[in-house]
């Protein structure tokens, strides 16, 4: 009886551990190549949301924007 | 000493706005294509944030040289490579193991046609810097431009200054490369 429950014990610690790994499997993902993962890194990749306020300061400090020449804007440049 | 008039002046300072609409459209547009290289070329998100900062700033100062030739995302990959490899020269940060790209590749190219498995997302990012880190530079810039899929095997080609075929056969070797050095993160 005892060597029963035993078997038993490792059958649901089997169990269980083969859901954890199809509960892992199904979390996760495939890629088939690198650019498909970078891909998918670019877009969960955030870009610091104070960048642009810093950004528009150090503009600021710089001055206006240079202008384009005569002859670029002619030209349509 | 701070005169307190001043300080609460400084609090209420309304946010700065952008110089343009023009600079403010090439930021909204290329603002994640620009950071996401930087990151994963510099392996460092502080210095991806100075660097992006950096790369829109020289390009705010030479918006009257840009001509239009090339399309705005590659005048900034441009700018941003060249800024990103004059940081990584002088840092001398680089993770290289020499030479060490075309030993994994011969070692592990049988086995790298299988999918990339990725069991965790949490420290997906990490496995993918370290990753990169042991590329050579030219292999991990490469890869990171053809994530971009708005530009071309041509536009990256003139990016690195090489030809389309040259970058079509550096890419193979360099998406091996990844995936069995991915596979060996796991």
């Amino acid at each position: 009886m005892k060597q029963r429950s035993k078997l038993s014990q490792e059958q649901t610690q089997n169990i269980e551990h083969d859901a954890l790994q199809k509960t892992r499997l199904q979390a996760g993902q495939e890629f088939a190549t690198a650019d498909e993962l970078l891909r998918f890194d670019a877009a969960q990749t955030a870009v610091p949301p104070h960048l642009a306020e810093r950004l528009k300061e150090s503009m600021a400090n710089a001055g206006p924007p240079p202008r384009r020449s005569w002859w670029h804007r002619l030209l349509g440049h | 000493m701070t005169d307190p008039a001043e300080g609460a002046e400084l609090m209420e300072r309304p946010a700065a706005a952008w110089p343009s609409d023009e600079i403010a459209g090439l930021y909204e547009q290329h603002q994640r294509a620009i950071y996401y290289l930087a990151l994963r070329f510099l392996g460092d998100s502080q210095r991806a944030e100075d660097a992006t900062h950096d790369v829109f700033l020289k390009a705010f100062r030479k918006l009257d040289q840009f001509r239009g030739e090339s399309s705005a995302r590659t005048w900034l990959y441009r700018i941003a490579i060249n800024h990103c490899q004059n940081l990584q020269q002088s840092w001398h940060h680089r993770h290289v193991l020499p030479n060490s790209d075309d030993a994994i590749w011969e070692m592990s190219a049988a086995k790298t046609d299988s999918p990339l498995r990725v069991l965790e997302t949490k420290e997906l990012g990490q496995r993918i810097q370290q990753t990169l880190d042991r590329l050579s530079e030219e292999y991990r810039l490469l890869l990171l431009l053809v994530a971009d899929e708005e530009l071309s095997y041509e536009q990256i080609g003139v990016l690195v200054g090489q030809s389309t075929d040259a970058v079509r056969g550096k890419l193979h070797r360099a998406r091996k490369t990844f995936a069995a050095l991915f596979e060996q993160s796991a």
